[in-house]
């Protein structure tokens, strides 16, 4: 794979807000950089579609917003997890283990023919 | 929860919402900036790289927007207040489409408001779905309703155990002294518990109780609203008392303003008051059918089981009285809910008009759709930029629905004052088919119909502009203010028009047809000429007039002293006078040395009193034999005059004259003298008759209509027959004056009416499809400017420019053609009830309805492609 730094697939943006936002509270420029740094640079998020998933993800109740102070002691919005959004990033990962385990097992199969 | 609480506060609170946005965006590019501080950046650096990354930041707002929620609201309050800003820049293209909208919407309001108040609503009585008619048919003698006799009446009553009651009406005309003229009423005679069973409860006074029907009761009154409204509104009407029939009858009550069905009936009595009705005659004969019995079923009683119970009660009776119910005749009795009888005739037009203004609709919609996307060409600049502001396509096209539902609204406002005085034409319309007419008008359920057309108006018209695809980006790129038309936005206006000259095509069909329809009545030979004649009523106090010479001496006086007028050509009485809405008057026909062949004889026949020079003032042919003189009196021996579709049936080739016949299974015979031709006598649509005309002097009639022929105008004829009458007996009264040829035109006026508003309808949509026409094609000549420069910098002449021109207009009018053909013969079938003496295929009505329209088109091209070729190829050039 030439290309290091991969798009985030469609929906899996919301899903990986949920759980940077499980491990703790955050404002939205420290959720983008957390995505990164754990991804190792290879999930680049998007600003532009950053914001609107926070704005969604709001509205539809499974985080809620604070306005706080943030490390260099400025007024920040910070995001934490609601229960109902931790119950849909439950389903959400165990959604994702079962597709993604099943995408590995055709792939698998197909090494072994070729 | 959570959703709604966001919703509201980001309603309520739109401006901090806003702050806070963009407070948390500036954050994230300060940090980010900070980060490429930290990298080694120079501030400016930093600062634009951060903003680099980050995008657009006022397209991220706008999506972050969309998902804060409550959004809809929001914008929706900005697409209006954007919207008619838009529409208040270009004036002239809103009001066209207002217009245009305002007259789709208008005729629909106005149809729905005539199909709402007539077939949708209930009727104004309580529980009116309890409410049956009991009608008596003889299928095989073609009658529909024989009526119901007084002792069949008290048979049902006694017998049916499903009706809660059953009551009985007819119409009589009396003539009514109420403190001078006197006067012709129409007079109801009902059962007394008649407005019990319809529920209709008094506004003064009372309506009937038992005893007002006990046999030897006062003689009592009870006034329709609009009886009692033309008496100036007395409201101590109560207790006056009205000479009628040599009694004095009190006014006990009037009732409100209710359809009044079945006739329209002035005033009511009830039946022990009707000396007709309260006579031996009436008590003993079972054949003497003449009520109509209207029940209301127990509740409970669904309609399946009281029509069993009925078909029982009328076996038992056809059991017992075999001659009275001749199975030849086809006898049966029937229950009908009284709403559906009473919208009967006005449904199937009804909802003709209905189907039609839809298809005007329709037209409208696609007309604006068109309108609508010429204009978007024109703003694709407009939209290119909202487009690069961060406006998703999904947001362009609310805004432009949006516009055209604020118009489509516009339209229905203006198309409801069109609506309101079209009511009344409306009403006029209907009441020729159903007394539910005056129970038009415009109520919420109308309003609510007129906003719901009007959005749904502005959805259909906005709906293919709101999607058709436009390209901001090669908008912007190009900078031209020329944007390419698109292929598929083309494609899709074209297909606008070649549907609204589909449904054109249909919509002129159909008023062609009813069109033709009409011409074919008013050539339909009558049997009598017209010109000249005034028909009077007379009806003459039949207590006083009760025997043949008496009668007879009022009508033969009346005759001398009219005749004897220097003005008038002749002058003759009959029962009755063609097209006069004459309920027949029939009997069984015995011929003599013939036996009665099964099925024949029973077949009814009209009979007519007709005085010596009724043949000759009607200008009804004497075909053979003569006509009745002056000898056929009282005393002479009993004459007959027959027509010729009786002859045809009962004596074929073979001379009648002489034969004798008898309308009294035999107990008199009456000889034939002569024949003559047949006439039109309940409607110029209608067959005619089998009929017989005896002489007025043989035969007890106090009801005559007086036929004068005269040069004199109707007024000095009407004056002519009151005072004559007058001066013979003062309290007697002459009624319903008509010239036979305001007859003849009334007898028209159904078909009339009914052609008048869908050739309206027809040409609506015919003029907003040619404006489409021309519109298109302009469009399209203004978009081909260069094109057309080209062409004839290169050599093209005028004439094949317009050749072009027209080549595009019939690429669009023929499919369109082809299309309303195909349509049209699919759907006029639904007029065939409405049509006479014309197929609904007729090909005259397809040819010439093909070249109005291809004319209309061709008139529509003249300008567009007058303008392209007037095009001079240099200023279409350098413009480029």
């Amino acid at each position: 794979m030439n290309k290091a730094k991969s798009d985030l697939l469609q929906g899996t943006l919301d899903m990986l807000i949920l759980k940077t936002l499980a491990l703790e509270a955050a404002h939205g420029w420290g959720i983008a950089q957390r995505i990164q740094q754990v991804s190792r640079d290879v999930l680049q998020v998007n600003q532009g579609s950053l914001y609107p998933a926070l704005y969604r993800l709001e509205h539809q109740g499974w985080i809620a917003a604070e306005w706080g102070t943030s490390e260099n002691n400025r007024k920040a919005k910070f995001y934490r997890l609601t229960q109902e959004g931790r119950r849909q990033l439950d389903a959400e990962t165990e959604n994702w283990e079962r597709v993604s385990a099943a995408i590995d097992r055709i792939l698998r199969i197909a090494e072994k023919t070729a | 929860m959570q959703g709604l609480r966001m919703t509201l506060r980001s309603l309520l609170s739109r401006d901090r919402a806003e702050t806070e946005m963009d407070q948390e965006l500036r954050f994230h590019i300060e940090m980010e900036t900070e980060k490429n501080v930290r990298r080694g950046m120079t501030p400016e650096r930093a600062r634009t790289e951060a903003l680099r990354t980050f995008g657009g930041v006022e397209k991220t707002k706008e999506q972050c927007r969309e998902e804060r929620g409550g959004r809809w609201v929001e914008q929706l309050l900005q697409d209006l207040h954007y919207g008619a800003r838009t529409l208040r820049k270009q004036p002239g293209y809103a009001a066209v489409v207002v217009l245009i909208l305002a007259l789709g919407i208008g005729a629909n309001t106005a149809i729905f408001s005539a199909v709402h108040g007539i077939l949708l609503r209930p009727l104004p009585y309580p529980q009116e779905d309890r409410l049956v008619i009991l009608r008596q048919s003889a299928a095989l003698a073609g009658q529909e309703d024989v009526h119901v006799s007084p002792m069949e009446m008290a048979d049902y009553r006694a017998r049916s155990r499903v009706l809660a009651d059953l009551v009985e009406h007819h119409t009589m005309g009396f003539t009514l002294l109420d403190r001078g003229e006197p006067q012709r009423v129409q007079t109801g005679v009902v059962s007394w518990s008649f407005f019990d069973v319809l529920g209709v409860k008094p506004i003064l006074g009372r309506t009937f109780r038992p005893e007002d029907e006990k046999p030897g009761a006062e003689p009592v009154l009870v006034l329709s609203h609009e009886y009692w409204r033309s008496r100036g509104s007395d409201p101590r009407i109560v207790g006056r008392a009205m000479e009628m029939n040599d009694k004095t009858h009190t006014v006990v009550g009037v009732l409100p303003p209710v359809p009044r069905y079945p006739a329209e009936d002035e005033i009511y009595m009830p039946t022990t008051a009707c000396p007709f009705r309260a006579s031996e005659h009436a008590a003993t004969d079972r054949e003497m059918r003449m009520l109509t019995a209207f029940g209301r079923l127990r509740s409970g009683i669904p309609l399946a089981q009281a029509r069993a119970d009925l078909a029982g009660v009328f076996g038992q009776l056809r059991a017992e009285y075999p001659e009275d119910y001749p199975a030849e005749q086809g006898f049966d009795a029937a229950l009908l809910p009284l709403r559906e009888e009473l919208v009967r005739e006005a449904r199937p037009k009804l909802l003709i008009l209905l189907g039609t203004v839809g298809l005007v609709l329709l037209i409208v919609c696609a007309n604006v759709a068109n309108l609508t996307l010429s204009r978007l060409v024109q703003r694709q600049r407009e939209l290119a930029l909202r487009s690069a502001l961060g406006a998703g396509r999904g947001r362009i096209a609310r805004q432009l629905l949006t516009e055209s539902a604020l118009l489509a609204l516009a339209g229905g406002a203006a198309g409801l004052l069109l609506a309101l005085p079209a009511l009344r034409l409306l009403t006029t319309f209907a009441a020729r088919f159903t007394p539910r007419a005056h129970e038009i008008g415009v109520d919420g359920t109308v309003l609510l119909f007129t906003v719901g057309a009007s959005l749904l108006t502005g959805l259909l018209a906005g709906v293919a502009p709101a999607f058709s695809r436009h390209d901001p980006t090669a908008m912007l790129k190009e900078g031209g203010d020329r944007g390419t038309a698109g292929g598929k936005s083309l494609r899709m206006r074209n297909a606008l028009i070649v549907f609204q000259l589909a449904a054109s095509f249909m919509l002129l069909i159909g008023a062609g047809l009813t069109l033709r329809s009409l011409w074919e009545l008013e050539q339909v030979n009558p049997g009598f000429r017209p010109e000249r004649v005034t028909a009077a009523g007379v009806f003459l106090d039949w207590n006083r007039y009760d025997s043949e010479e008496r009668s007879w001496g009022v009508f033969n006086a009346l005759l001398e002293r009219i005749g004897s007028h220097p003005g008038v050509a002749s002058v003759a009485v009959g029962t009755t006078y063609p097209l006069n809405d004459s309920v027949p008057w029939n009997n069984a026909l015995l011929i003599e040395g013939r036996a009665p062949v099964p099925g024949e004889a029973a077949a009814p026949v009209d009979l007519r009193l007709a005085s010596a020079e009724y043949f000759s003032t009607l200008g009804i042919p004497v075909l053979k034999g003569r006509a009745f003189n002056e000898g056929d009196h009282a005393d002479a021996p009993p004459v007959v005059i027959v027509n010729r579709s009786l002859v045809r049936r009962f004596w074929g080739d073979r001379d009648p004259l002489g034969q004798r016949i008898s309308l009294d299974q035999g107990e008199n015979w009456r000889t034939v003298v002569g024949v003559v031709g047949d006439v039109k006598q309940y409607g110029l649509d209608q067959e005619v008759a089998d009929e017989i005309y005896r002489p007025f002097a043989q035969y007890s009639s106090y009801t005559g209509n007086v036929l004068v022929r005269s040069d004199l105008p109707a007024a000095t004829v009407e004056k002519l027959v009151r005072d004559s009458l007058r001066a013979i007996d003062p309290q007697q009264a002459v009624h319903d004056v008509r010239t036979l040829e305001d007859v003849r035109a009334e007898s028209l006026a159904p078909s009339r009416l009914t052609t008048t508003l869908l050739a309206i309808f027809a040409v609506l949509a015919l003029v907003i499809t040619a404006a489409g026409i021309a519109g298109i094609l302009a469009f399209s000549v203004s978009q081909r400017t260069h094109e057309i420069g080209i062409r004839m910098a290169l050599g093209a002449v005028p004439g094949d420019v317009r050749f072009m021109i027209l080549r595009q207009a019939a690429m669009l009018v023929l499919p369109g053609l082809a299309l309303g053909m195909a349509g049209a013969l699919v759907l006029t079938r639904v007029l065939t009830s409405l049509l006479f003496g014309v197929e609904p295929t007729d090909p005259v009505t397809f040819v010439a309805v093909s070249l109005l329209l291809l004319g209309v088109a061709a008139v529509a091209c003249f300008v567009p492609a007058r303008r392209a070729t007037e095009i001079h190829p240099m200023v279409a050039l350098r413009s480029m």
